[in-house]
């Protein structure tokens, strides 16, 4: 047969569809090389095409006791709401996923009513209770702002993977002597792990970049990262931020990476 | 001999010391929670001004530098507020006023140091003090063959379309001070809105930006060869970050961009929070920040190196070029002033 003969003929669609996928990554990606571009230019302004290739603004970043203090307590934070919304959103999500709780529709949109409020409004309202409180406002007023946000996301994942949840495996369980902490722990959770640490994965990110509730919840010299970042761009728009911004993707991409690691990202796109 | 009841009592007593110390001292150490910029404004805040500031009155100071002050001021308790001195520019010091958060005057009866400011310092368009002011004006380019800008119609001059900047003027007081400006040189005065809108229409096509720190670097990289800006974000790039950019006084006159501080009714430190004040008004205190920015400084008395001084406004004639606009008739029009302006500058 010849070489000819063996060529597939043109496919219009599939041409297409790899146009399209390369006009969304590129749509998707664009913004990122953007700014490394800023990030690299030495020139102390944000300038474009660049001059040059400097780290002069990720020394200013990792020399600065602001940017790092706001950098480490952004990342406690984050793992502080990673544990605690993996924990509450994780048993909402079993408790809805049973079948017979009252009001359970009511109670899984009540849960995920965080989302549809707008953030600001969920941080001005806190920030007034808190205040109305006399609690002022402490570092764990901020955290649990956060895992207010950050619970639907776990919830919305473990349901999903609940969603087709053979429970004749828990009672067989059950059936052969196993406790319930032990059905827990030993079936029901590796089964439900994907969801719940998908779920994770959102709330650290979600933390980590909150910006319209931390706005008002944040006190004097314990400013998050991405409240600093907005108040420094007020006065001082250099690379600096730029530099910052490529940290945190970094940072977010390192905990993607790491949750691949741990639970393989495969078994979440299963769901 | 030490018995066994009187050990108990003096570990009782040492414990109760060691627990409660803390707490007694914190009471006897008073905070002032205070607003402040950013920048190298709030470096030097954070390094030098508020050390000395705390060290000499025995207290702690908070200083907030995460924006937006106004709404955190207004969700807090009045008999317990937030802040107890609030800095902010003249606009929102007006806000705060008809909302009752801060005191309508302070005197030199409660900070001495307001004997020795210039008058625009607390004059009837003034909430509060003024601790320093920029003069808002013309940034250039020198290097792209532009004339110079003598007056503030020269950025309307056609060869600027398209490179000219200006503010989204909802959300920046520059950008209301310059529609303001627009109506006191095209019309009857600072109030001619109508004046003032037809000639903003001419300079469209303009490059907007929300934050003044936008405009300085659009000048910097030469995104425009000409805006709206005041001295500081012009006169502050020295040295290796100098670049071919100048700031013209317009002869029509400068706008006044002021730093104002102000004292909330409802604090429970208002001695201390005048103090501060005072403090900040001190000449010395005035110097360091205002070599530091390039902020003119209120207090007549305080005497700025050579190249400051023949940049900044520190003499009577100088200071008499600055015009003060009247916030409060502004923030009585502000919402039918946004959705004109928002019209005229769509696209």
């Amino acid at each position: 047969m010849s070489a000819a003969a063996n060529r597939k003929p043109f496919d219009a669609g599939r041409a297409a569809y790899l146009a399209l996928n390369i006009v969304l990554l590129a749509f998707l990606l664009a913004p990122i090389a953007i700014v490394i571009v800023f990030a690299l230019n030495p020139t102390p302004f944000i300038s474009f095409p660049p001059v040059g290739v400097s780290l002069r603004w990720f020394e200013k970043f990792f020399a600065s006791s602001d940017f790092m203090n706001a950098l480490w307590l952004s990342l406690w934070v984050a793992a502080c709401v990673l544990v605690l919304s993996v924990v509450i959103g994780g048993a909402c999500a079993l408790a809805l996923a049973r079948g017979n709780l009252p009001g359970r529709t009511f109670l899984t949109a009540f849960f995920m009513s965080p989302l549809m409020l707008p953030a600001i409004l969920t941080g001005l309202a806190l920030f007034q209770s808190y205040l109305l409180a006399g609690i002022g406002r402490p570092i764990w007023g901020l955290i649990m702002a956060h895992t207010l946000i950050a619970v639907p996301y776990v919830l919305r994942t473990t349901l999903a993977v609940l969603h087709n949840f053979d429970h004749r495996i828990e009672e067989a369980a059950a059936a052969l002597g196993a406790s319930p902490a032990r059905v827990f722990f030993e079936v029901t959770l590796p089964l439900i792990q994907p969801g719940v640490f998908a779920g994770g994965v959102f709330a650290f990110i979600v933390s980590f970049d909150q910006f319209p509730v931390s706005l008002f919840l944040v006190v004097p010299k314990s400013e998050t990262l991405p409240v600093v970042l907005y108040n420094y761009m007020k006065f001082d728009l250099d690379g600096a931020i730029a530099a910052a911004s490529m940290v945190s993707i970094l940072l977010a991409l390192s905990v993607v990476l790491a949750m691949e690691r741990l639970i393989g990202l495969k078994a979440y796109v299963k769901l | 001999m030490i018995s066994r009841r009187s050990m108990l009592r003096t570990g009782a007593i040492a414990a109760v010391a060691t627990v409660g110390a803390p707490s007694i001292l914190h009471a006897q150490t008073k905070t002032l929670k205070i607003t402040t910029w950013g920048g190298k404004w709030g470096d030097i805040m954070k390094a030098t001004v508020l050390p000395a500031f705390e060290k000499e009155f025995k207290c702690t100071v908070q200083a907030d530098q995460a924006f937006p002050f106004m709404p955190k001021l207004q969700a807090s308790p009045k008999n317990d507020p937030l802040y107890d001195v609030f800095h902010t520019n003249s606009n929102e010091q007006w806000s705060a006023l008809t909302e009752g958060l801060v005191m309508a005057k302070i005197t030199a009866k409660e900070v001495p140091n307001i004997a020795d400011v210039y008058p625009y310092a607390v004059s009837d368009k003034i909430v509060g003090v003024t601790i320093f002011t920029s003069a808002i004006g013309l940034g250039y380019r020198t290097d792209k063959g532009i004339p110079v800008p003598k007056s503030w119609k020269d950025l309307a001059d056609p060869k600027l379309a398209g490179q000219r900047g200006g503010y989204l003027i909802p959300v920046n007081s520059l950008g209301q001070c310059h529609l303001m400006m627009l109506g006191k040189v095209y019309g009857k005065g600072l109030q001619d809105l109508d004046a003032a809108y037809k000639a903003l229409e001419q300079l469209k096509p303009i490059k907007l930006v929300d934050f003044t720190g936008q405009m300085e670097k659009m000048l910097l990289s030469g995104e425009v060869s000409e805006g709206v800006i005041h001295d500081s974000g012009v006169l502050r790039y020295e040295g290796a970050n100098r670049q071919p950019v100048e700031f013209c006084s317009p002869t029509e006159g400068v706008m006044a961009l002021e730093q104002v501080l102000n004292v909330t009714p409802g604090s429970k430190v208002k001695e201390l929070a005048f103090s501060y004040i005072d403090y900040m008004l001190r000449p010395d205190v005035q110097k360091l920040l205002a070599e530091a920015v390039w902020y003119s400084p209120a207090n007549k008395k305080v005497k700025l190196s050579e190249k400051y001084d023949a940049r900044l406004l520190t003499t009577p004639e100088k200071v008499a070029t600055l015009i003060q606009p009247d916030w409060k008739w502004y923030n009585a029009r502000k919402d039918d002033i946004d959705a004109r302006v928002t019209r005229i500058l769509k696209g």
